[in-house]
């Protein structure tokens, strides 16, 4: 083993990324150890790393706009190529022998540098890098190929960097100590009763909206409870425009409450911005409420802290979900999700104030479960982070990297890469539903894609929260999701946005835009009500105005849904009527599905004559379409008297200006096919 | 070579008076489109043979047609026999001094070669729907419409320099604009737009082989007025010296495209692909632009800019932007077999469709 004296440390943008670095740092110091640490002006490192007593020297970056080319993207460019050289600048005339970078932008120029170098070998320093997200960032993802070694929270994350990732689990602060309960009580500004159990709920140092708002929410219903409990909610430092956290939760307190309840709640709740020692507050807590970070997450496990963990939803990777399904399984936790509902006809994404309270209250109930969870949560950092990374750094044998990197420097810490399988994304899933639905018609059944019913709750969250979302595609997406999942509880929701006929804006609808959900958006929910295949008024008077929807598409599929439904609709002839107006249509598709759908809503006295007109139709598919609707009556026997049918139809025109053509060779090469599976299938 | 080694022979010796026959351009056109069909006749079975055995053939795209029934392995690049026969017969009847033909030759094979990496890719990704990206064949493209537009300007150009930056349009014997700014930008969209729209078009048997036949004999037709002294003078067309040795190719290449349709009919043994597509619009789109008959093109080719424009409007507008189906479906064919058409009949009055055009646009020739 030979000390490194001279370590390079960067990583930075958010506090996330500093702050991992600074623990291995810290881990890494010894006699005569030097450390420099590289980072962005003006961003988290520039106010934490000097408070450490650590130099800093700052270079330029700036967040990855995406690939398309932008303004952005030029700009981006232009800091990361001024941001690389002066990174270079920085690593030749500081020399370091091991580099470690935890992510970020702020990371990136010195990463490139440093990688630039040591192909030119201008430096022999070793480059070590931290994953702290299951889902790696692209920075780490593209460096991670040139490091000695990359260490990662999860094991998860192990696919990414095959050769050389190793599961470290995340490096924690030893900052975070245990402190006695009366030591706490005597250093907080606030009095904390004695026998109470301690609720503590924040949302990282920011702040989290939905976590501040379900807390204020939760507050009515735990008032009961008020003399068994008190509650401590960190409201987070997030100003900026649209949020300022304290000042909204003020105003959400205010808002909901009378002045006389609000007098009853000051007596069990308390709320700060930030608190500057949080040991004290986890040091009274009994359970906590957090959103679902990595760096939080292991925070309370070290800790023993049993959760309620309310992970932010569409992600990249969705890393906070999985972190906290990890903590739900080891038992550390329970998970609540961020629930699309609709609150005064609006479709608001938050957490049910009720279902948090019912939570914490059925939690607090039972003490042997809340110790066990704490207990529990700790199988969650069975591995020690730092001591993982502060060996492999230390170990000089990494420069080349080993066959197995696994059991390398690790001993008894190397674990196999658990077979945990990343999330899909709502778009891949949509790809395996919409695949598994085309496959099985009728008898398709979301479970068939999705066995896990927890992976479907979360799934339905978060569909149902793109349903909120600015862009019409991923509200379009969310519409298709939540008809597939059989989210059945959403249906609101749905009717909820095709009742919304906020026009779309100007240029739009000069090219033939109409509301702001748009066409392909109403035509979904059309589709989706289908396979939800629920009946109640509300749906009826939906399907009924969809007849008379602007956009063709949504008409037909109106009517396709209503040939879905049809058994149970309670008001038959006013959808014939609707139906039976769509015959004329401009467009051929809707004629042609009214046509087929009559046959099966419609009766002989309504809908045979009105299909039997459509005799001489010009186009053959409307034709077709009729007949279609005439079998269907005459099958549920709404066919009228049988031997006068045979008359009006004898005078249909059946000329056709299509056809199927029949390949007879691809026809004898299935037979062949077919002869050969029925010998094997004899033969075994 | 044959025009080369008939005018090297005739001018020493003086005999051999067969040899001179061609120096006529209408002699090699018909020598050119004979070469053409006969090699195309015999090399395309071959061919198809040949990427049969390699596996070499497509899995069509899923592009919910209710008549889409099973056509999925037949083969593709069919398109390299056409454009290989175009090459062989240009090179043995035309002047290859051309600056025209040479421009025009370059054209054929650059985006020939375009689409035939792209169907090898696309072959390789074995989906058929994914290729070469967009973006890489735009880019492609661009490079060639940008190189076109430098030939014009340069000392190099084909064109004489009084007509070199002039848009003339149809029913008009004057050129209506002579701008630098002007031309130039709206020769870029124009051969990015014509030569991706017969692409588009290719989806049908024979659907976009016959009217690309119609497009390149009107072309052929007025490289040979413009290229003529008497013709230009007496239909007020400005006379560009040399362009009518563009007949030969256009002959040559449209042979080649009815010896492809020999096999291309439907039922088709062998479709185009990007490989013949591509290379067809690419020439198509050059040959207009040499021979100033851009606006033209929107009448000669309007079946090309229909199918072109319905399908970028109904993507980029309807689907992307605004959320809707703007047409019933696109492309136009398409719409047209979703309302109950066989391909047969839709492949067939379209080709009505674009012999008609065609005739409009010869008709223009005494309007002005």
């Amino acid at each position: 083993m030979s000390e490194p004296t001279r370590i390079l440390l960067t990583g930075g943008g958010t506090a996330g990324h500093v702050n991992p670095a600074l623990a291995i740092g810290r881990a890494l110091a010894g006699e005569g150890t030097r450390f420099l640490f590289v980072g962005v002006r003006g961003r988290a490192e520039a106010k934490v790393v000097p408070r450490e007593g650590m130099p800093i020297r700052f270079v330029r970056a700036s967040g990855y706009p995406g690939k398309r080319p932008s303004l952005e993207l030029a700009r981006f460019l232009a800091n990361l190529s001024v941001g690389v050289v002066k990174a270079c600048v920085i690593l030749l005339t500081f020399r370091p022998d091991v580099i470690v970078g935890t992510g970020g932008f702020a990371s990136a120029p010195v990463m490139v540098a440093a990688a630039m170098l040591r192909r030119l070998r201008l430096s022999h320093a070793r480059i070590f890098v931290h994953e702290q997200n299951a889902a790696p960032g692209k920075l780490n993802q593209l460096v991670g190929r040139l490091a000695d070694r990359v260490f990662v929270t999860f094991p998860e994350t192990l696919g990414s960097f095959p050769t050389n990732g190793i599961v470290s689990g995340y490096p924690l602060r030893r900052r975070i100590a245990t402190v006695g309960r009366d030591e706490a009580r005597a250093q907080l500004d606030f009095e904390v009763p004695p026998g109470r159990q301690v609720v503590f709920a924040f949302g990282g140092s920011q702040g989290a909206r939905t976590i501040n708002r379900a807390i204020v929410d939760a507050l009515g219903d735990l008032l009961p409870l008020r003399d068994r409990l008190f509650i401590i909610h960190g409201t987070g430092l997030f100003r900026r425009g649209y949020y300022h956290a304290a000042r909204d939760t003020e105003e959400r307190l205010e808002s909901r409450y009378t002045e006389a309840e609000r007098r009853e709640i000051a007596s069990f709740y308390v709320s700060r911005p930030f608190f500057y020692q949080i040991e004290h507050v986890y040091a009274l807590s009994d359970l906590v409420v957090a959103r679902g970070g990595a760096g939080s997450l292991y925070e309370l496990a070290s800790l023993q802290l049993p959760a309620i963990i309310i992970p932010k939803a569409n992600l990249p990777g969705d890393h906070q979900v999985m972190n906290a399904r990890a903590m739900a399984r080891c038992g550390g936790g329970t998970v609540i999700y961020e629930e699309a509902t609709l609150v005064d006809g609006r479709i608001v994404e938050q957490v049910d104030g009720r279902r948090l309270a019912r939570t914490i209250e059925g939690l607090l109930a039972d003490p042997v479960r809340l110790a066990q969870m704490g207990r529990c949560s700790q199988a969650f950092t069975e591995r020690d982070g730092l001591a993982i990374i502060e060996r492999c750094i230390r170990s000089t044998e990494v420069a080349t990297p080993p066959a197995s990197p696994l059991d390398e420097c690790l001993g008894e810490a190397a674990v196999a890469p658990a077979a945990v399988e990343a999330l899909p994304s709502n778009q891949a899933l949509l790809t395996r539903l919409e695949r598994a639905s085309a496959q099985h018609g009728a008898s398709y059944r979301p479970n068939m894609v999705v066995a896990w019913a927890d992976d479907r709750a979360y799934f339905i969250s978060r569909a149902a929260s793109l349903l909120v979302s600015r862009d019409w595609e991923r509200r379009n997406l969310g519409v298709k999701l939540v008809g597939l999942l059989h989210a059945r509880d959403k249906t609101p929701l749905l009717l909820a946005l095709l009742n919304d006929r906020r026009p779309a804006p100007l240029v739009k609808r000069l090219f033939g835009g109409d509301y702001v959900q748009v066409g392909f958006i109403r035509r979904n929910i059309m589709t989706a009500l289908g396979r939800l295949g629920e009946v109640s008024p509300e749906i009826e008077a939906a399907l009924l105005a969809a007849l008379e929807d602007p956009y063709f598409e949504v008409r037909a599929e109106a009517a396709r849904t209503a040939a879905l439904l049809a058994d149970r609709l309670s008001d038959r002839s006013g959808m014939v009527a609707g139906l039976r107006r769509l015959l004329p249509d401009r467009w051929l598709e809707v004629a042609a599905a009214a046509a087929h759908a009559l046959g099966k809503v419609g009766q002989a006295h309504d809908a045979l004559p009105a299909l039997l007109a459509l005799r001489d139709a010009r186009f053959w598919r409307l034709r077709a379409a009729a007949l279609e609707g005439l079998l269907a009556l005459v099958e549920r026997g709404e066919g009228g008297d049988p031997a006068a049918l045979v008359g009006p139809l004898n005078r249909f025109v059946l000329t056709s200006t299509d056809f199927t053509p029949e390949f007879q060779i691809k026809r004898l090469y299935g037979r062949v096919l077919d002869a050969i599976a029925a010998r094997e299938g004899g033969d075994r | 070579m044959i025009y080369l080694l008939g005018a090297l022979i005739h001018s020493r010796a003086g005999v051999l008076g067969l040899l001179r026959l061609s120096e006529y351009l209408t002699v090699r056109a018909i020598g050119a489109a004979l070469t053409a069909i006969i090699l195309t006749l015999v090399i395309t079975p071959r061919f198809i043979r040949y990427l049969h055995r390699r596996g070499l053939v497509d899995q069509l795209r899923d592009t919910g047609v209710p008549s889409a029934f099973d056509k999925a392995g037949t083969p593709v690049m069919g398109g390299t026999v056409m454009v290989g026969c175009i090459v062989i017969a240009t090179l043995l009847w035309c002047n290859l001094a051309s600056r025209y033909v040479l421009t025009v030759l370059v054209a054929l094979l650059w985006f020939g070669a375009i689409g035939l990496v792209d169907d090898v890719a696309k072959w390789r990704a074995r989906s058929g729907n994914r290729g070469m990206t967009e973006a890489m064949k735009l880019l492609l493209q661009g490079t060639f419409a940008a190189g076109l537009v430098l030939l014009l300007v340069s000392p190099w150009t084909p064109l004489p320099a009084r007509d070199a930056m002039t848009l003339y349009v149809p029913f008009v014997k004057t050129a209506i604009a002579h701008s630098l700014v002007v031309y130039l930008p709206l020769v870029f969209v124009f051969v990015m737009l014509v030569g991706n729209s017969v692409n588009i078009t290719d989806g049908l048997d024979g659907l976009a082989i016959v009217p690309s036949v119609f497009v390149i004999g009107v072309l052929g037709f007025f490289a040979y007025i413009m290229g003529n002294a008497i013709w230009a003078k007496y239909l007020f067309y400005p006379l560009l010296p040399g362009a009518g040795e563009l007949i030969v190719f256009c002959a040559a290449f449209a042979g080649a495209g009815i010896g492809f349709l020999w096999y291309n009919a439907y039922p088709a043994q062998i479709f185009m692909g990007d490989a013949g597509s591509l290379a067809i619009g690419g020439c198509v789109a050059t040959i207009s632009v040499l021979l100033k008959q851009e606006a033209l093109f929107l009448i000669l080719g309007g079946l090309f800019v229909v199918e072109a424009v319905s399908s970028q409007v109904q993507d980029k507008i309807g689907i992307k932007w605004l959320g809707r189906r703007i047409f019933y479906r696109a492309p136009f064919h398409h719409q047209m077999q979703h309302t109950g058409l066989a391909e047969t009949k839709v492949v067939i009055r379209l080709w009505i469709i674009s012999g008609i055009l065609a005739l409009a646009a010869l008709a223009t020739v005494k309007l002005r």
